[in-house]
């Protein structure tokens, strides 16, 4: 990316920069629509690792991989709000980075829109499990880090997920784990958790984040062109995948308490 | 009830028993008692708790040992740094302020910050109030809270004589402090 003028906190070096960009030797290899999914079929989602507890100097912190995504989420709280007026329920505060070896492209270290859009989505997303009326005066930092990114979608419903294993294991209350779906409208076909290629190959996108264990949906994130029907369908299989993670989750959190 | 309970996860009450008062950890959704941290319920009486010790923010009644920061003539600003017995991570401290008339029980208008707190010295106090947006009002109005450990002009550890003085050993030099009654006596 282009920087415009000087920075004085870094070493700079060329003012542009490009990535090369190479042949498309696997051209007859790529998907062409009509044709099946590579490598899954289309209700399955990519392999899932979760550690919670990995960074010392949090309160709580959580890491999770699912496929190429690889994110690390931190929890520091509840603390001191400064410069903030009185408030008797406490405040919920998510910053999301991509490093600049996340993605393909090499992104600045300088925080731009699509991590402030995200962090507000996964924000979304968890704040309604957040028991904040026991933590008067306080806040909560969270910082989520994206060590590699496929797919928008994928970071948003992993960082989800991180984000509340991580108050889980930082001993903050919560009314429920939160869950989180990616999917894809890919032809008439609803495709879970699709990586950067499936989600720029089809029409419309879709997040869902909910708390199984009551039943309630806490964020829709919907981007594209998709119907009524198909939204309904979507909202649907999202809904049973969520399920089956959190029983996941659930068993991951449990090895964490019997350990300790 | 010896099974770990995930946060949203119903509480199995015991059958025909009253319904227990819900402490920290649990909380009521549609009738259903359900746990809000992980971990192993517990019943005291009749309180169902979640036990989870760690930091957490002070709260009213809560007992903290705090470091004197700053001094004005009718304030001393704390350092929060222990809350009901656990330590808060380092950087994470809360602020709390001792008004001189939450300093000592007995003749409020004549108390002088200056002749009870210096800065550095460590106060036990119990918190009163949330206090405003900044700090939690602290009082040290019992005997069992002051000052429990201060340091002299020459860098000895006082030693507390009475409920108002210190003396260094090392010089013998009495200063005035609030102090906390030690434990044991």
């Amino acid at each position: 990316m282009a920087q415009s003028g000087f920075d004085r906190r870094r070493i700079n070096g060329p003012e542009e920069s490009f990535a090369p960009l190479y042949e498309d030797e696997e051209a007859q290899d790529q998907w062409k629509v009509g044709r099946l999914r590579l490598g899954r079929n289309p209700d399955n989602i990519r392999p899932i690792f979760l550690q919670p507890g990995l960074i010392d100097q949090a309160n709580g912190s959580a890491y999770i991989e699912t496929g190429n995504t690889k994110i690390a989420c931190a929890i520091y709280g509840p603390r001191q709000s400064k410069n903030v007026a009185f408030h008797d329920k406490g405040r919920l505060n998510v910053e999301l980075k991509f490093t600049p070896f996340s993605c393909p492209k090499r992104r600045a270290p300088i925080r731009d829109a699509e991590d402030r859009s995200i962090a507000m989505a996964i924000h979304q997303a968890i704040l309604p499990s957040v028991r904040l009326e026991t933590l008067p005066k306080a806040t909560i930092d969270i910082f989520i880090t994206v060590i590699e990114a496929d797919g928008i979608e994928g970071c948003i419903a992993s960082g989800s997920i991180a984000a509340s294993a991580a108050l889980i294991d930082a001993g903050i209350e919560v009314f429920g784990l939160v869950a989180s779906t990616s999917a894809a409208i890919v032809g008439d076909d609803v495709w879970l958790d699709p990586t950067h290629e499936e989600a720029s190959n089809s029409k419309g996108t879709f997040v869902l984040s909910c708390m199984p264990a009551l039943g309630t949906l806490t964020s829709l994130w919907q981007n594209g062109v998709i119907t009524p029907t198909e939204l309904i369908t979507c909202m649907d299989t999202c809904e049973k995948q969520c399920a089956e993670m959190h029983a996941v989750v659930a068993q991951t959190l449990r090895e964490t308490v019997t350990v300790s | 009830m010896d099974a770990i309970l995930l946060p949203g996860q119903p509480v199995a009450l015991p059958p025909r028993a009253p319904k227990p008062q819900l402490g920290p950890g649990a909380y009521v959704r549609d009738d259903t008692v359900r746990a809000s941290l992980l971990g192993l319920p517990k019943i005291e009486g009749t309180t169902l708790t979640i036990p989870r010790v760690r930091p957490h923010p002070p709260a009213p009644n809560s007992v903290i040992l705090g470091s004197v920061t700053r001094l004005s003539p009718l304030q001393a600003f704390l350092s929060i740094s222990v809350v009901d017995g656990v330590p808060l991570p380092a950087g994470e401290e809360f602020t709390g302020v001792i008004r001189s008339q939450d300093v000592r029980a007995t003749e409020k208008d004549r108390v002088k910050i200056g002749d009870c707190f210096r800065g550095g010295d460590v106060v036990r106090g119990v918190v009163i109030s949330l206090g405003d947006a900044r700090s939690y009002f602290i009082t040290t109005a019992r005997n069992d809270l002051g000052v429990i450990f201060a340091t002299s002009e020459a860098g000895a550890t006082l030693e507390p004589v009475s409920w108002q003085e210190m003396r260094c050993p090392k010089t013998g030099k009495i200063e005035k402090r609030k102090c906390a009654k030690p434990e044991g006596l």
